[in-house]
């Protein structure tokens, strides 16, 4: 199987605390990964260094089989592949459109090809209705479905979710996760998440890795990780011991 | 309070009668803050930006002179480019002064700090996620900046709103370089600072009264444009 990332004895630090030290990471194409771990166990400083938003301090990155040299036009061209979700996703000044239709206008595609696109994903994420609604006003489950609908729109490799799903209520939050599935299983689109919610991980996960202070102490399996763990401290994070 | 009675009629009817060298007073007026404006506006919102997002060498100290550049007296201003344009000056030659153009040149001395320091002030108070969001959707640099600038949009609308407050009010800059001429290069600031001299109190009260008509339309003008850019977002509501 191909792998999408590898990341080998990358490190990052923060002023003199190391936050993060992965000796050898790999990501497979077409996979639902999720990243577990307790609070500053480094998952969202991963995240950023694999979807090139932060910079490692040493060690070797290669994504799509090309080492990252994080020159500009590298840069550009490997996120193109790439789309990310947050917690409270951001939303642009204007209309849900504008929003969704960003990533195809940054890429210049033509116009009608534009609505086209905009309209499908909308569509998809039940969101149709909202087209020229004002983005920034939307409620926290619409801005999600929203967020999906713009990373859809750009049909990326690889999909990150960074907490997705930890400000909503239980149904938007079973609706993102219908669609993450879905994302997946439709367009073998590889998803990385990040998560505190151990239920949300084991419904989605089809392998994580578990961090601990910057490290990854464990990874395996969906099922292996929550019955058999290895780790003392993946068990009693799994069994709510913490 | 019969002075203000009287000037505030007298003004009325001044407005209404049309009065030609008032006309031409109050177009030169507009003529040469819109200018100065527009030039600020130029210069100001793409060095403004550029502070803000390139991490340049020098570059707090540049943002610091900016700052302090914001509340440069107009007087000062004015004899800077007094000295630059005067006949001693490096730029005597042009035979700038006491022209409206030397008066554009002072005002832009004093728009120019305000409009790029309060620019790089909006653009560098976005948060981050705007520039990761546009990123991960594949924004080059280039795309990301211009998508960081249009969302401090109204931070660059409230720039170049106090910008042009300053120089509608301004008289010391454009008494200096311009020199009040009539006919010439006398606005309306200086106009109330000459007619009260010579004791035309209800006359300057009559200019000034245009004067405030003048910034009160040119604000409505531009929250308007605010409204319409800012419909989507940018109100808070407080209850």
């Amino acid at each position: 199987m191909a792998a999408l990332f590898r990341l080998y004895n990358v490190t990052k630090r923060y002023r003199s605390r190391e936050v993060l030290n992965i000796r050898k990471m790999e990501v497979n194409k077409g996979r639902i990964y999720t990243i577990l771990g307790p609070n500053g166990a480094g998952k969202t400083t991963l995240l950023r260094v694999m979807s090139l938003l932060t910079v490692n301090d040493s060690g070797r990155i290669e994504v799509f089989g090309e080492e990252v040299s994080w020159n500009k036009s590298q840069l550009v061209r490997l996120r193109r592949h790439m789309a990310m979700v947050t917690q409270t996703s951001f939303m642009f000044k204007g209309s849900v459109y504008y929003n969704v239709a960003y990533g195809l206008k940054v890429r210049k595609r033509p116009e009608p090809e534009q609505r086209k696109i905009v309209k499908e994903c909308l569509e998809l994420m039940g969101m149709s209705d909202f087209a020229d609604y004002p983005a920034q006003k939307l409620s926290g489950g619409e801005r999600q479905k929203v967020a999906i609908a713009r990373a859809l729109a750009v049909k990326p490799a690889v999909l990150f979710l960074d907490e997705p799903t930890s400000s909503l209520e239980p149904n938007s939050a079973m609706d993102i996760e219908h669609y993450i599935k879905f994302i997946n299983s439709q367009y073998n689109t590889t998803v990385i998440m990040v998560t505190h919610n151990l239920f949300q991980a084991r419904r989605l996960a089809e392998e994580i890795f578990f961090l601990w202070d910057g490290k990854i102490i464990e990874h395996g399996s969906c099922e292996d990780l929550f019955t058999r763990a290895r780790d003392e401290r993946t068990r009693a994070f799994l069994q709510g011991n913490f | 309070m019969a002075v203000f009675y009287q000037g505030i009629k007298e003004g009325l009817l001044l407005i209404m009668s049309l009065d030609r060298e008032l006309i031409q007073i109050t177009l030169l007026s507009l003529q040469v803050s819109f200018s100065a404006l527009i030039i600020a506006a130029i210069l100001g919102i793409p060095l403004g930006s550029v502070l803000a997002l390139k991490r340049i060498p020098g570059r707090k100290i540049f943002l610091n002179i900016i700052y302090t550049l914001m509340g440069l007296p107009p007087v000062l201003a004015g004899l800077i480019v007094f000295l630059f344009l005067s006949n001693r000056g490096p730029l005597g030659q042009l035979q700038l002064l006491f022209t409206p153009a030397a008066m554009v040149i002072a005002q832009v001395c004093l728009a120019l700090p305000i409009v790029c320091g309060l620019t790089a002030r909006a653009v560098m108070a976005q948060p981050q996620e705007v520039y990761d969001t546009a990123a991960m959707l594949g924004a080059t640099r280039r795309q990301a900046a211009w998508t960081i600038i249009k969302e401090s949009s109204l931070g660059i609308v409230a720039a170049l709103t106090t910008a042009l407050g300053r120089l509608m009010a301004e008289v010391g800059a454009v008494m200096m370089v311009g020199g009040n001429i009539a006919g010439k290069t006398r606005v309306l600031t200086t106009s109330i600072v000459l007619e009260t001299r010579m004791g035309n109190d209800s006359r300057a009260i009559a200019i000034g009264m245009i004067l405030l008509l003048i910034a009160f339309l040119t604000m409505l003008i531009i929250l308007k444009l605010e409204k319409r850019t800012f419909k989507d977002g940018g109100t808070i509501q407080v209850i």
